[in-house]
């Protein structure tokens, strides 16, 4: 609904133009003078102002002027008459809206008014439309704002250091962790420094070399250092950073730098706890196998008491071998703890290799017979007398010989043909391949990782842990190599390879 | 006569060991290596009493011991466990087979753990048999 006011100082005009007005909707209001109109103006507020030009006392045109002054949104039309074309311009140049020529006729009014409707219109849509601008255009700077301050207090309480420089490598971002780090105030370094002043040189290279190349600096991986804080003092960080970019440029560079003391404070007990557990492990494993074979002393002795006292000389014997087969046991264990904890060279002499693997399977052979388990021999006639470190090969192939028939012995499948077979095969370039294989229990993944790792037995109370500890060193001494394959369930192979020398003539 | 105990064990140290003890107590000593054989000498001898080893390889040592423990026939004779883990151990395992297997096996008449003096082995025969 708009409400117009009609200044007309000739009261049939205003008659005429009021009833055809309100016929067309408006609300209309008059005033027969200027004065008149500018209060009735006042009063009512009219959306447009229709008034006469030449009016005695306050012109059509002092209205215009007044009401743009005070109310600039209000549309005036001037009604001129003939010969007032000057007037009109200077309205139009005062901002009137239109004027249009008396008579009035129906449809000068009516686009005259259309067209003061319209402009009231866009003016309303671009008044609506710049205040919801300044709205949303409020509410993105506060967002923005709050994402800044967010970000800002993310780095000022980031657990790394960050520091990040512009395009020219000054720092422009210093936290307090970062102060923490390298020991300088902000006020010192933000503005000031270049990362020349206060990186590591290995890092400074990293960043100044990485802008030259088309491979860029992007998120590193760690890479441990160690920076000079400003009192001198050296400490162990871990740093990595990357370089910025805006549209394809070097924009700056960001670096995280992570305090290491602590975990390497951390690091140090933790294999400090986990080597003294690893001895204590193996104290407790040696010293029930220690136990094992004072069980068997003390039985043997008893034993032999009582031959003694008896006079029976079978006693004696029975005991007696109790006794020697225990020395024998501790003998070796000697034996294993001093070649596992020092460097030996081996001794090489002139021997026979298909001897020393026979001997071996003779020593076993009784056991094996007394619980079904066959051996069978494979050896290479090719092989001759060499020069090599016959106890190498003895305690190797002994230790790999008693493993398979403990393999058998242990194996849950009783149904088995069990069988060991030991080969000598001569290879080229002078090494000899000793292979032991066993159809006895397989080995399980879990086994086969701890073999040559630590003093680990499968048997209980009847192993150190050390047989193939002791193997692997031995060979690894002889210059050779051991592997194995294993199917649990199935049997295990062990293969040895150890070099030789031709027959040296000492 | 004395009575007739059955020694178990793979160690030949301790079989000749335990075999000897019972000797010089006026026992009659029998010996086997294993479960199997162990099993072998009771239906075949009747012993009076077993001194038996648990830890054996292939488990033969507890599956001698449920046998005596759960079998009709066998439930009688006495059993003495001489073995180089402690008790609570032993009772430990047997509990979780119990539970594996269902039915409860009864404790031995006696357990010793290794090392054994003599003089301890023998009275603790006495003690089961007389």
């Amino acid at each position: 609904m708009r409400k117009i006011l009609i200044i007309d100082d000739e009261e049939g005009n205003v008659r005429v133009l009021s009833m055809s007005l309100r016929s067309d909707g408006y609300d209309v209001v008059t005033a027969y003078s200027g004065e008149e109109g500018l209060d009735v103006f006042n009063q009512e507020s009219p959306d447009i102002v229709l008034t006469d030009l030449r009016m005695p006392g306050l012109s059509g045109l002092d209205i215009l002027k007044n009401v743009k002054e005070s109310s600039p949104e209000t549309e005036v039309i001037i009604i001129t008459g003939h010969g007032d074309i000057d007037s009109a311009i200077e309205a139009l140049q005062y901002g009137a809206s239109d004027f249009i020529n008396k008579p009035i006729r129906e449809e000068g009014l009516s686009i005259a008014l259309k067209r003061a409707k319209e402009k009231i219109d866009i003016r309303f849509k671009l008044k609506e439309y710049t205040e919801n601008l300044e709205n949303v255009v409020k509410e993105a700077t506060d967002e923005i704002w709050r994402k800044s301050n967010f970000q800002i207090k993310l780095i000022r309480s980031s657990n790394d250091g960050i520091v990040a420089t512009d395009s020219q490598w000054k720092v422009v971002i210093y936290n307090p962790e970062a102060e923490r780090i390298f020991g300088y105030p902000p006020s010192e370094v933000i503005g000031k420094m270049s990362i020349a002043d206060l990186y590591p040189p290995e890092i400074t290279d990293i960043f100044m070399k990485g802008t030259g190349t088309k491979k860029s600096v992007r998120g590193l991986p760690w890479i441990e250092t160690l920076i000079l804080k400003r009192n001198g003092e050296s400490i162990p960080a871990r740093f990595s950073g990357s370089l910025l970019y805006e549209k394809g440029k070097v924009m700056g560079s960001v670096a995280f730098f992570q305090d290491l003391r602590e975990i390497k404070q951390l690091e140090k007990e933790l294999v400090r706890s986990e080597s003294l557990a690893a001895v204590g492990e193996t104290v407790a494993g040696l010293a029930h196998y220690i136990k094992n074979i004072l069980i068997g002393l003390e039985g043997g002795s008893y034993v032999v008491d009582v031959g003694l006292d008896k006079n029976d000389t079978d006693k004696l014997r029975t005991g007696w071998q109790s006794i020697q087969r225990n020395i024998g046991r501790i003998s070796d264990l000697v034996f294993d703890l001093l070649t596992y904890s020092k460097k030996r060279e081996p001794e090489s002499q002139n021997c026979f290799p298909n001897e020393i693997a026979n001997d071996v399977v003779e020593l076993v052979e009784k056991r094996a017979r007394e619980n079904n388990i066959r051996i069978s021999k494979e050896f290479d006639l090719s092989i001759d007398e060499v020069t090599m470190d016959p106890r190498t090969v003895h305690r190797s192939l002994l230790n790999l010989v008693t493993n398979a028939i403990d393999a058998c012995l242990f194996d849950e499948d009783t149904g088995k043909n069990w069988e060991i077979c030991v080969k000598t095969v001569r290879e080229n370039g002078n090494i000899i391949r000793f292979e032991v294989q066993d159809n006895g229990s397989g080995m399980a993944q879990e086994v086969e990782d701890k073999l040559f790792s630590s003093f680990f037995s499968t048997k209980g109370g009847r192993g150190t842990g050390l047989g193939l500890l002791v193997t692997k060193k031995l060979i690894e001494e002889h210059k050779g190599t051991i592997e194995f394959t294993s199917l649990p369930g199935k049997g295990t192979t062990f293969i040895l390879r150890l070099p030789f020398e031709e027959l040296k003539t000492f | 006569m004395g009575k007739k105990v059955l020694a178990v064990d793979d160690d030949p140290d301790v079989r000749s060991f335990v075999l000897t003890v019972l000797e010089e107590n006026g026992y009659t000593p029998l010996v086997a290596q294993n479960g199997e054989e162990g099993m072998n000498a009771i239906k075949e001898e009747a012993p009076d009493l077993v001194i038996l080893d648990i830890l054996m390889p292939r488990g033969s040592g507890v599956r001698l011991y449920r046998e005596l423990k759960t079998d009709a026939s066998l439930k009688h004779i006495p059993v003495i466990v001489l073995s180089g883990i402690a008790e609570k151990s032993f009772l430990r395992s047997q509990k979780a087979l119990t539970e594996f297997r269902g039915g409860d096996v009864p404790e031995p008449e006696a357990y010793l753990e290794k090392p054994v003096k003599p003089g301890e082995l023998a009275e603790t025969i006495k003690k089961v048999i007389g």
